[in-house]
């Protein structure tokens, strides 16, 4: 097949295609639509995925919480000495953090309480905060998201109330950088006793413990005898932190791919049946092209790049279109869907990457299913004899 | 008169026009990012957070990283789940 | 002395053969066309004569029998090469001319070009040659739905000629036609066998029937030459 040959065949399949335009518009936009979905979402997950791999590279190496019951409860802050005799840590850091849920707004906060100097990077984590610095006894830094929600945007009180209904006000000393929302959109940061005057909890109490190991090759090891040392308690590790993200966005586990899936099966249903039916008008051309010098193969090369043309034309705009949607809109068709309803929103800078592996198995659940749905059924159209015309 | 082909031509060019357009401004973007990552590495190492703040209503939702297990059904006998998220969320590697 | 183009020897077309509804609609036909010749196949609805027209335009193989159609044998050709043969032997002017409405007329006219890899340009030259022969030229551009019958015919007949066939085949030209217009279909064949083509006309109408043009009338009834 000549090269010549095969460009008249796509003129041809053109001027076909723009004659039915109504029709083949149609198709092109529900089919880029399908594609915007399907990619929409994969990039979403992914972009997710990769922000939580990114942003929680470097969260404690192990997290110690107790439990009692199947249920997380204080822990003692003398669980602490018990651990020094493992070596291989650094660092221990005893933290207070819970919920706070504000009723006048209706929106829960999560209040954290340490001390953030005896952290990794502590020192330099005033840079977070567009005062630069951090807080005080009785001074709290927020999230942009807990501000606006304060009592009066621009005030610098912020009161709260303990669990016996009196109130705790504390004077808002910055807010964390906008670069950060996504990690502490909705977060009270203060001191450690702070945290726990709020919470009415005892001094010999917190609610989990940070602990940093040396060598991060030995982290399973030294979480495998924290939890030999302490049976009452749970051990998280950073890489289980990380493995819960890479699950929680399976775009293949979720029913959300079902849903989707369907939508595209449909589709290619729909496709199927509409080249399955050829009207008598689509047979007379057949059999005239066959008459005038047309044969089987043509017919079918006619039919195949009708079919191409479509399909690749509504990938490449669906797929253009869904990058647009994620990078520059982020993901906001999805965002209801995939992070659920919220009173605080933070903004999420989501990064969509084209990976070639992903592009095509998006390619071939879409376009590959599309193009077997038109050309085989146009076989049966393409063997109309010729002589038919002669009637 | 263009021939058809051309046309096609043409649209294809446009959208590779626009999707180099696209692939420079992801590469603008990673450069802002870089420094915008710097500030978030020192966040999450200083304060210790494990999760990000996407869905604030539901604990297992807001850290689903150190929640219980069983939270999303803790709140009372017979409770849904937090809706959609906890039905688009596949369960934590634990269970499995 | 002209050479014969086209050579039929005890010629059989069974349809559906071997099934209970089996059809013998040629039987024994022989005959010999010269080249250069204008000659009408006369015969009623059911004779045969449209199943001898198919075989003489190479749309399908005698069953049995021998058929040599501008120096090549049909029987037992495959498919494939008999669509390679009739592109460049037979122009065919239908009936009801088959042409595609929806394309304009200069589409229409070198549509039997493009799956010969013609280049768009060539294609139009070609096509104006044959459109200006025909007067047509002024509706180069129209959609077909939208020109007269003649000039539909017209549009036709430059289809059929646009890969300069030796032989032209013409199904009851004038069946759609008044008698001007039929008179100026008739007109145009002759000029084209003057420039040495072989036409093949099948015709009720005594307007091609008697035509001076036309030398030799064969007649079909019920799948067999008939000599009366």
């Amino acid at each position: 097949m000549s090269f010549a040959k095969q460009l008249n065949l796509i003129d041809y399949s053109l001027s076909s295609l723009w004659r039915r335009r109504f029709k083949s518009l149609g198709v092109m936009v529900v089919f880029a639509g399908v594609i915007f979905l399907l990619a929409s979402f994969q990039m979403t997950t992914k972009a997710l995925t990769s922000l939580a791999a990114e942003s929680l590279a470097f969260a404690p190496e192990i997290t110690i919480q107790k439990m009692r019951a199947g249920r997380q409860e204080s822990i003692p802050v003398a669980y602490q000495a018990r651990l020094s005799e493992i070596l291989g840590i650094t660092a221990i850091t005893p933290r207070v953090w819970g919920y706070y849920f504000n009723e006048t707004k209706g929106a829960n906060y999560t209040i954290l309480g340490l001390d953030p100097l005896s952290m990794p990077l502590g020192d330099q984590l005033g840079r977070a905060i567009d005062q630069r610095r951090l807080p005080r006894e009785h001074e709290v830094v927020l999230g942009r998201g807990v501000q606006g929600a304060a009592s009066g945007s621009g005030s610098s009180i912020i009161s709260l109330f303990r669990p016996d209904l009196s109130l705790k006000a504390m004077t808002i000393v910055g807010n964390f950088q906008p670069e950060t929302d996504f990690l502490t959109y909705d977060t009270l940061f203060m001191g450690l006793a702070d945290a726990r005057d709020l919470f009415g909890l005892p001094p010999e109490m917190v609610t989990d413990l940070c602990v940093t190991v040396a060598n991060p090759s030995e982290v399973a090891t030294v979480a495998k005898k924290i939890a030999s040392l302490l049976p009452d308690t749970r051990v998280v590790t950073r890489q289980q932190v990380q493995k819960t993200y890479q699950s929680v966005f399976g775009w293949r586990s979720g029913f959300a791919s079902v849903c989707l899936l369907t939508a595209l099966t449909s589709f290619i249903i729909f496709a199927w049946d509409k080249a399955s039916g050829l009207t008598p008008e689509e047979k007379k051309e057949i059999a005239i092209l066959k008459m005038v010098g047309w044969q089987t193969a043509d017919v079918l090369a006619l039919r195949f790049w009708e079919g191409m043309i479509v399909s690749l034309l509504s990938f490449v705009v669906g797929y253009t279109l869904a990058y647009v949607h994620v990078s520059f809109f982020e993901a906001a068709l999805f965002r209801p869907i995939l992070i659920g309803w919220s009173v605080i929103h933070p903004s999420i800078p989501l990064r969509p990457t084209v990976n070639l592996g992903e592009t095509l198995l998006v390619l071939c659940l879409t376009v590959v299913p599309y193009l077997t749905a038109t050309i085989i059924p146009s076989w049966r159209a393409a063997i109309i004899p010729a002589d038919s015309a002669m009637n | 008169m263009h021939r058809p082909c051309s046309i096609l031509l043409g649209c294809l060019a446009l959208l590779a026009v626009v999707d180099g357009g696209l692939v420079w401004h992801h590469r603008c973007q990673e450069r802002l990012f870089a420094v915008a990552d710097e500030v978030r590495r020192v966040t999450v190492a200083g304060l210790g957070l494990s999760d990000l703040c996407l869905a604030t209503e539901a604990r297992y939702t807001r850290h689903p990283a150190v929640t219980d297990l069983v939270v999303p059904f803790m709140d009372h006998p017979g409770a849904m789940d937090h809706f959609p998220t906890g039905s688009f969320w596949a369960a934590p590697v634990i269970v499995r | 002395m002209s050479t014969a183009l086209i050579e039929l020897e005890n010629v059989c077309k069974t349809y559906n053969q071997g099934q209970a509804n089996q059809v013998l609609a040629l039987r024994d036909i022989t005959l010999t066309i010269a080249a250069n010749s204008m000659v009408c196949l006369r015969g009623a609805s059911g004779s045969g004569k449209s199943t001898l027209l198919s075989i003489i335009g190479c749309v399908f193989p005698p069953t049995s029998g021998r058929a040599a159609i501008a120096g090549k044998q049909l029987t037992r050709m495959p498919d494939r090469f008999l669509t390679i043969h009739r592109r460049a032997t037979i122009g065919f002017i239908f009936q009801h001319f088959n042409v595609l409405p929806e394309l304009t007329v200069l589409e229409n006219i070198t549509l039997p070009l493009m799956p010969l890899g013609v280049a768009p340009r060539q294609r139009k030259e070609r096509a104006e040659r044959l459109m200006e022969m025909l007067a047509i030229s002024h509706r180069a551009n129209f959609p077909a739905r939208q020109i007269s019958g003649g000039e539909l015919q017209r549009v036709a007949i430059a289809r059929a000629l646009i890969n300069t066939p030796p032989i032209l085949l013409a199904d009851e030209p004038t069946a759609h036609l008044d008698h001007p217009l039929s008179l100026a279909f008739m007109e145009i064949m002759r000029d084209l066998q003057a420039s040495g083509k072989t036409i093949i006309l099948t015709s009720h109408d005594r307007l091609i029937t008697e035509h001076p043009a036309v030398e030799r009338i064969i007649a079909i009834q019920d799948g067999k030459i008939y000599v009366p």
